[in-house]
């Protein structure tokens, strides 16, 4: 490349940044105000801790995060947060596969319904879908009522037994996430070529082999970026343990938002929230790594 | 290869369990809105013995719920035209220009979606106290919007990149300037693209619970979703039946206005955002 060529490019490239600013400068004021600048001030607050002596936020340095490394809630918040989002994840991505699958299937009538039907969960809100799963697990409530119609003596107290609360969220989670994950999915299936399938077929490769091995490689990425996405979603929530369990019995179904939510707004420890939300933060941004490398292939 | 009818019969049925049991949880929130108190224990799962607006009544007489339908309303409203007027350009812009930053900008737009809340909402005060906006409808108006901006942005880029260059350059050579040949000629063949992002914002803001529940510090400032978590928190027993009033009373516009616009939202999330 010449050196007249080379200032030519250099030209044309500013001359594009002229053209491109006008149109990108909402977008980034508000990037900036609203994304930029409120991350880097709200982890700068974990270096603050609210001293009820002084009654003011005092400098500690990094003693929040020490404080976290010695409390046991949040150790079984941390552990709940990784149970709920790769439980929810992986059966979101088990249900909403096979659901998927038939969706897709040209033997299916009424295709346009049932793709429709699929999306209802997906326009109630999330407070609301948290009190309807509430009261379908309360002890006198629906799931319960069938358990004892079919024999059971002694249906479990979903919500208030500590083995079972985080679970009982976690079921309300997969049916929120179900639409999302189906239709992504759905749209990577259409663009699958039937003949491939068809040729796994005459190889003799059994149902389960042909999608294994043929359909879910041919379509990987969508299947990664749906779940990545789906797996930030999940690790962030806030609403459904909010309103079924609000963190309890006890820590029992404590996860990290959830607990980070209640330093910060109900104790007044901004820091200690703080320190939590940087620990969230750190596990999202391996996550956000692996999405963006994905997405911007 | 041809399905057996048996196995084409069994298809249809696991497929119609599922949506079942998909849209049971809904029903049951139907029932109950219509249901007397005693009726709702009596037979928690059934249809109404006796179909009673009483719950209804309740929640629209006795409830601060026409305020915060109104919070709600113009949150909603105006994340929706903030959302399409700020991401519409900027979709535009990474669709058609090679800037300096531009691969910057799109990472950070896709890593944003990973921001832990209780961050940005530690953060935010600070901001929102210098201008005055916490409390502040406005406030919540432009946070749903940056939450609808990653996703919107990606979608728009992925519609104009399917608009071909040739069209607006032709609408230049007959006289058009730029801006003519996009408000003209671009913005109306992205409209399918600019509906997904009205029906995608308009979800997001309405749902949205958290920063609506921490920024908003009083119930003349809280939206429906907060209404209906205090709602539910309020006084020793819940009340099922009225509860389940007010959130089918939620749930409904929403649910509407995603009926209308989810053919774009669907066509838009599975051709632009993901390809």
């Amino acid at each position: 490349m010449t050196h007249a060529d080379a200032r030519v490019r250099t030209k044309r490239s500013w001359r594009e940044e002229k053209h491109a600013i006008p149109f990108l400068a909402p977008a980034l004021v508000v990037l900036a105000c609203v994304s930029a600048y409120p991350l880097g001030m709200g982890i700068w607050q974990v270096v603050y801790a609210y001293k009820a002596l002084a009654r003011k936020n005092v400098f500690t340095g990094l003693e929040n995060f020490a404080l976290l490394f010695k409390d046991p809630v949040f150790f079984r918040a941390f552990t709940n947060s990784l149970v709920w989002t790769v439980v929810s994840v992986a059966a979101m991505f088990l249900i909403s596969y096979v659901l998927a699958t038939m969706l897709n299937s040209r033997y299916l009538r009424f295709r346009r319904f049932f793709r429709a039907a699929t999306l209802i969960p997906w326009a109630i809100p999330g407070v609301v879908v948290s009190l309807t799963w509430r009261y379908m697990f309360l002890s006198g409530g629906p799931v319960n009522s069938v358990l004892s119609a079919i024999g059971v003596a002694h249906p479990p107290a979903w919500l208030t037994d500590p083995q079972l609360a985080l679970w009982t969220c976690i079921i309300a989670n997969i049916w929120m996430g179900l639409p999302f994950v189906t239709i992504m999915l759905l749209a990577g299936l259409q663009s699958v070529e039937g003949d491939i399938l068809e040729a796994a077929a005459i190889d003799g490769a059994t149902y389960l082999q042909s999608q294994a091995l043929v359909v879910m490689p041919s379509i990987k990425k969508v299947i990664l970026i749906v779940l990545t996405l789906e797996a930030i979603w999940t690790f962030n929530s806030f609403d459904i343990v909010f309103v079924m369990t609000k963190g309890g019995p006890g820590s029992a179904s404590m996860t990290l938002p959830l607990y980070a939510y209640q330093n910060a707004f109900m104790y007044y420890q901004a820091g200690y929230g703080a320190a939590i939300g940087v620990v969230i933060l750190a596990v999202l941004l391996l996550a956000v790594v692996f999405y963006i490398r994905e997405v911007l292939q | 290869m041809r399905m057996s009818v048996a196995k084409q019969v069994l298809l249809h049925v696991v497929v119609v369990l599922m949506l079942a049991g998909m849209a049971f949880p809904v029903l049951l929130l139907v029932f109950n809105s219509l249901k007397a108190e005693a009726d709702i224990f009596a037979s928690p799962m059934g249809p109404p013995h006796a179909v009673t607006w009483a719950n209804f009544r309740r929640v629209l007489s006795e409830t601060s719920f026409a305020v915060n339908l109104r919070n709600s309303a113009i949150v909603a409203f105006s994340t929706v035209i903030l959302s399409v007027v700020v991401t519409a350009p900027a979709g535009y812009a990474l669709s058609r220009f090679k800037f300096l930053g531009r691969t910057f900008f799109s990472m950070w737009l896709l890593a944003t979606q990973a921001f832990p809340g209780i961050i940005m909402v530690l953060g935010l005060f600070t901001v929102l106290t210098t201008y005055g906006l916490i409390n502040r409808l406005p406030g919540l108006i432009i946070m749903h919007t940056s939450f609808s901006m990653p996703f919107s942005i990606w979608l728009l880029k992925g519609y104009f990149d399917k608009i071909s260059v040739e069209i607006e350059e032709a609408a230049r050579i007959d006289g058009c300037t730029r801006l003519q040949s996009l408000v003209k000629i671009v913005f109306p063949l992205a409209v399918p693209g600019l509906l997904a992002v009205a029906t995608f914002s308009l979800l997001l803001s309405w749902n949205e619970f958290f920063f609506a529940l921490v920024l908003m510090r009083d119930n003349a400032h809280y939206t429906l979703p907060v209404y209906l978590a205090r709602f539910l928190g309020s006084g020793g027993v819940v009340q099922w039946g009225p509860l389940s009033a007010a959130a089918l009373l939620i749930t409904i516009p929403v649910f509407v206005l995603f009926l209308l616009g989810q053919k774009y939202l669907v066509s838009g999330l599975t051709g632009g955002a993901i390809k």
